[in-house]
């Protein structure tokens, strides 16, 4: 009886749980249900964390990376990335770093000839010069250390790190570049360029996207005609020769703020053209469901039509097709610096610190000059898969 | 004789599950029929009762997220019994039964044909795949039956793509593929309900004309009563996975007993006859198959329960003499 | 009879067409056509896919506008206006007394709306200034009459099955208590069961609120039901409009006889003989010349294929056959259908 009971009661818990659940399914919007549905997908979700955690790093680069845009060490030149050490000689003092340098070794004429005839034999360049690391004196790592001055965001000006070390040697994460500069810090300082273009690059283009779009769509006939050609001209542009024209047009010795402007515009300025196509077949699809049919017979007046059922109704779309269109931003931005067309140094991006790796015997000796590649596969490969979930949640009526 | 009057197939307990996030849903919850050669069964129902999910595990094409159980029994042509069930859905052996000794003729005719394909070339897949290699041999039992199912100019036709053909004429090209290969069970799939009344009439007469002809068994699956009337020896009413009524033609129409058969009886309008003020109808909604209590599954919609008996246990198929036979405890009540 | 004939006039479409136009080829897709409705009827229009029918419903309503003809229409102010001519102005007073109801209850609602912002959709375009509890109010009532269970108006329209949303779409459009509806396939995709409810519903609402129904519909068991007036259509043209169940016993026109013993009858014992067609429904980008029926027609004679029948006056009733007088066709016998 008691077991029959406690059965009873847990099916009418169960019941009462499930009612609960399909209630907040009927009272949730579209927006909710397409969260919901993309909280489902694996590996949207994974990618949204990955993305959180880059643009959070760009938006704090300043604090977390230890060094600035301009500070080199004419002595840490293509340094590999610096080992954090836990025991010092054989005793656990926390973590720390050793120093090291290039030092002219001293050497009679006959090792120097020994040595220079090893290194043919390997078939290394010869040098004189080696890494020296200095193994009797540790380098505590600390937090909030004091470093360079920086203004965050223009706003606060401050010299505060989130990590380093007292004695000001440098921690070099993922190594230094061929000019003694910290590749880790450069890295986060060019993601904020390399990150925020596309989102620039992108209002643009949904601005553009969406009124040559819906004009296209709800006019129809010869404006119609006209705009799609034009997209059809723009998209059978090849985009390095465009580019090559378009920064041709960029005057030189611009500051960098200049320079990251004129590139979201050169970029957007040949993005929109997907943009206005989904726009345009939404459009005209939508056009002509019943739903707004009836907003017309209930006397609704065109524009508000347009504003409450139109555009809510493709809005998802757009913004899966805007996740779409982001990857493709990245790599514009990062081939268009790479080919020295973008950013110039000493601002940096993705693309300018791919610029070094453009030689084989540079990849061959300093390996870590490929970090920006993973950086910029991972972002791509990220958008990518949000798109995607967000793709099948666009529409969490099917 | 003895042997042709044996069912050609016969469904027992057939179950078929589909896991969701939300549960498991339990469209189709044992159902039994059977179908001897030469007779048309009527499997009639609404959206959602499980009749196409029932007709496709006939020919295990669910998807793969349907979990069917039970036995469904068919006689093959060289009279040997197999369970459908238990043979491999991408198998050799239903392929050869699947096409060749049951077919199906679906709802919409316009996408059943592929649109890069002529109607003769892809109606000759089906012969060459079954009857025969030889080329000329399976171009002309091709024609022939293109000719048999009323398609006038065969020839011509022959060699057209699918947007050339009108509705009712793609369906008849349908036909004519699904009974090349002779089959012994033809399954209609709402075979009419995407066509104009005349031409849904010629359709049905054609299908009748065909059967007497070669004689093969059909399962009829639609949610129209008027052709149901018009086309089947016997019906079988489904309702939420189950099989609530099931008897002759006139047992079911003229004296239905099932509080579900009586209510759509009544929902529909008797063409020609003097209106009755208004239709009766069923009050409610059919529930989602998921999460079902113990009792009967129109017990919330139906007007004749018995609070105590109906919530407690679903009603089992009872039969009243003769073929007609009902599952609900009500009737079985008043039989006894 | 006579109790018909005192009713009110309230909407006569006169000769109205629509043409479509593109790449060169003109389709009519509706010719010529007009009938009268009267306060308080239903009018019945059937026909086969492509006959016009959905096109001619929406030109009532103005969801297209026709290409030629006119919609006399008689407003509640008692005003004579052509409908299909009224400026925005206008349009603005009239709009909300002609209303329609949709085919499709799925993709009629609008899914990122809740039911409450549906229905109330139509007050607000027309009385923006009308406070929202009394809005919400006028809501409530309607959704109750329409058999919304008004604790769930929040929801969105996923929440609700077929014939629920039908019910939201009927609500739609008798909030601003219009005097036409104009139903277009309203009951068509939903199941048996569902389609009684609905079609009870609208016949209750109709005595309460005293509509006038065009009912357009392909199932000629459901117009049978729901109309006192019948319009058959084909291929663009009226061939045949009269009282329900005179024009079912007794077709004057060969199509609507055609039709008519077509229709499978839900009863195992009532067998009808089937009137064969011959060919196909014709291409309306190009129609025969006559009679458009008359390749089809077992009953043709020189005269239907050179010359086009208007329709005209036939014992009470409209027909477009020149043999309408002399021809009899056979109908549902409804005598003997009623003893069984």
């Amino acid at each position: 009886m008691t077991m029959q009971e406690k059965k009873a009661l847990r099916a009418q818990q169960r019941a009462e749980k499930q009612r609960k659940k399909e209630e907040s399914y009927y009272l949730a919007s579209q927006w909710t249900l397409m969260a919901r549905k993309l909280g489902r997908h694996h590996l949207a979700r994974v990618s949204l964390v990955i993305l959180a955690i880059l643009y959070l790093s760009a938006l704090f680069a300043d604090f977390i990376a230890p060094s600035n845009l301009t500070a080199y060490n004419s002595k840490a030149q293509s340094l590999p990335p610096t080992q954090i050490h836990l025991f010092h000689e054989g005793e656990f003092i926390g973590p720390f770093v050793y120093e090291s340098a290039w030092e002219t070794k001293k050497m009679s004429v006959k090792e120097m000839q020994a040595a220079k005839k090893a290194a043919q034999e390997a078939g290394i360049p010869f040098s004189t010069k080696q890494i020296v690391t200095d193994t009797t004196t540790p380098h505590k790592l600390r937090l909030f250390v004091e470093g360079p001055a920086y203004k965050w965001l223009g706003l606060i000006e401050s010299n505060i790190h989130l990590f380093g070390t007292e004695s000001g040697v440098g921690v070099y994460l993922y190594g230094t570049d061929t000019m003694g500069r910290d590749l880790f810090s450069r890295l986060l300082l060019g993601s904020q360029v390399s990150l925020t273009i596309p989102f620039a690059g992108t209002a643009i283009s949904f601005v553009l996207g969406i009124l040559l779009g819906s004009i296209s769509g709800y006019f129809g006939g010869k404006i119609d005609n006209v705009i799609q050609r034009v997209i059809e001209v723009l998209n059978s542009l090849p985009s390095l020769p465009l580019w090559m024209a378009l920064s041709a047009a960029i005057p030189p010795n611009i500051p960098p703020v200049q320079m990251y402007l004129m590139i979201t515009v050169i970029l957007s300025l040949i993005g929109w053209t997907g943009l206005a196509r989904v726009v345009r077949g939404k459009f005209m699809s939508l056009k002509n469901e019943d739903f707004v049919v009836a907003a017309r017979l209930a006397g609704v007046s065109d524009m508000k039509i347009i504003l409450k059922h139109l555009v809510p109704g493709f809005m998802s779309y757009l913004i899966v097709s805007l996740t779409m269109g982001i990857p493709g931003m990245i790599i514009g931005e990062t081939s268009m610096s790479f080919l020295g067309l973008g950013i110039q140094a000493p601002a940096t991006s993705w693309g300018v610190l791919l610029k070094e790796a453009q030689s084989v015997t540079n990849i061959a000796q300093n390996p870590w000059c490929l970090i920006p590649l993973i950086y910029v596969v991972i972002a791509v490969l990220a958008f990518n898969f949000l798109g995607d979930g967000m793709r099948d949640a666009a529409d969490p009526y099917k | 004789m003895e042997m042709n009057n044996q069912p050609i197939i016969q469904v027992k307990n057939l179950c078929v599950d589909i896991k969701t996030d939300e549960g498991t849903l339990t469209p189709v919850r044992g159902v039994d029929f059977e179908i001897r050669p030469g007779e048309t069964l009527g499997l009639v129902g609404e959206s959602g009762c499980g009749k196409s999910l029932t007709s496709k595990a006939i020919l295990a094409i669910n998807q793969k997220k349907c979990v069917s159980s039970g036995e469904i029994l068919f006689r093959d042509d060289k009279e040997d019994t197999v369970d459908i069930l238990t043979l491999d859905p991408r198998g050799k052996q239903i392929r050869d039964i699947r096409g060749r000794q049951i077919s199906m003729i679906f709802q919409e005719p316009m996408v059943a044909f592929s649109p890069m394909y002529t109607i003769g070339n892809q109606i000759n897949e089906c012969t060459r795949l079954h009857i025969t290699k030889d080329k000329k041999e399976s171009k002309r039992i091709t024609l022939e039956m293109m000719k048999k199912v009323g398609i006038a100019n065969a020839e011509k036709r022959y060699d057209q793509y699918p947007h050339e053909f009108s509705g009712g004429m793609l369906q008849r090209a349908l036909i004519a593929m699904a009974l090349v290969c002779k089959p012994r069970l033809l399954i209609a799939d709402e075979p009419t309900t995407a066509l104009d009344v005349t031409i849904q009439a010629q359709i049905l007469e054609l299908m009748k004309e065909l059967q007497k002809e070669l004689g093969m068994a059909i399962l009829f699956i639609t949610h129209d009563l008027g052709t149901v009337a018009k086309m089947c020896d016997r019906v079988a009413v489904m309702y939420l996975g189950k099989i609530v009524e099931t008897g002759t033609a006139r047992e079911i129409y003229k004296n239905p007993q099932h509080p579900y058969t009586r209510g759509l009886m009544g929902s529909v309008h008797k063409i020609g006859t003097l209106k009755a003020d208004r239709l009766f109808s069923i009050e409610g909604t059919v529930p989602l198959a998921l999460n079902l209590g113990p009792g009967c599954g129109f017990y919330d919609r139906c007007l004749d329960r018995i609070e105590g008996v109906c919530d407690k246990a679903d009603p089992a198929l009872t039969c009243l003499g003769g073929e007609h036979c009902v599952a609900c405890h009500k009737c079985r009540k008043e039989g006894v | 009879m006579t109790e018909k004939q005192k009713k009110e006039l309230i909407l006569s479409v006169r000769n109205v067409s629509k043409r479509f136009t593109s790449k060169n080829v003109c389709v009519r897709a509706v010719t010529n056509v007009s009938f009268d409705v009267h306060k308080g009827e239903t009018i019945g229009i059937v026909g086969e896919s492509g006959c016009g029918k959905t096109t001619l419903g929406r030109c009532i309503v103005r969801a297209i506008e026709a290409s030629e003809g006119e919609v006399v229409y008689k407003t509640l102010a008692g005003q004579e206006v052509d409908f299909l001519k009224v400026d925005k102005k206008q349009m603005k007073g009239i709009r909300k007394e002609i209303q329609m109801i949709f085919q499709d209850p799925y993709s009629s609602l609008d899914p990122r709306m809740t039911v409450l912002d549906i229905i109330a959709e139509p007050i607000v375009a027309n009385y923006p200034k009308m406070p929202k509890a009394e809005r919400e109010q006028l809501v409530k009532d309607i959704a109750a009459k329409v058999g919304l269970n008004t604790t769930y108006l929040m929801r969105y329209p996923h929440a609700f099955s077929g014939g629920q949303r039908q019910r939201i779409g009927i609500a739609r459009a008798l909030i601003l208590k219009p005097q036409l509806i104009v139903c277009d396939e309203a009951v068509s995709a939903l199941d048996v069961s569902i389609q009684a409810q609905i079609i009870n519903l609208l016949r209750d609402l109709q005595r309460e609120m005293d509509l006038t129904y065009i009912f357009i519909s392909h199932d000629l068991s459901v117009v049978e039901h729901i109309s006192d007036k019948v319009g058959v259509m084909y291929l663009g043209r009226m061939v045949e409009f009269g009282e329900t169940e005179k024009l079912f016993a007794s077709p004057k026109h060969p199509y609507t006889e055609a039709l008519l013993s077509a229709v499978p009858v839900a009863d195992p014992d009532v067998q009808m003989e089937r009137i064969p067609l011959q060919g196909e429904i014709p291409n309306p980008a190009n129609p025969p010349s006559g009679c458009y029926f008359h390749a089809r027609c077992r009953y043709c004679e020189h005269r239907c294929t050179v010359e086009a029948p208007e329709l005209h006056e036939v014992d009470g009733r409209m027909v477009a056959c020149h043999r309408a007088k002399e021809l009899h066709l056979r109908g549902f016998d409804y005598s003997q259908a009623s003893e069984a």
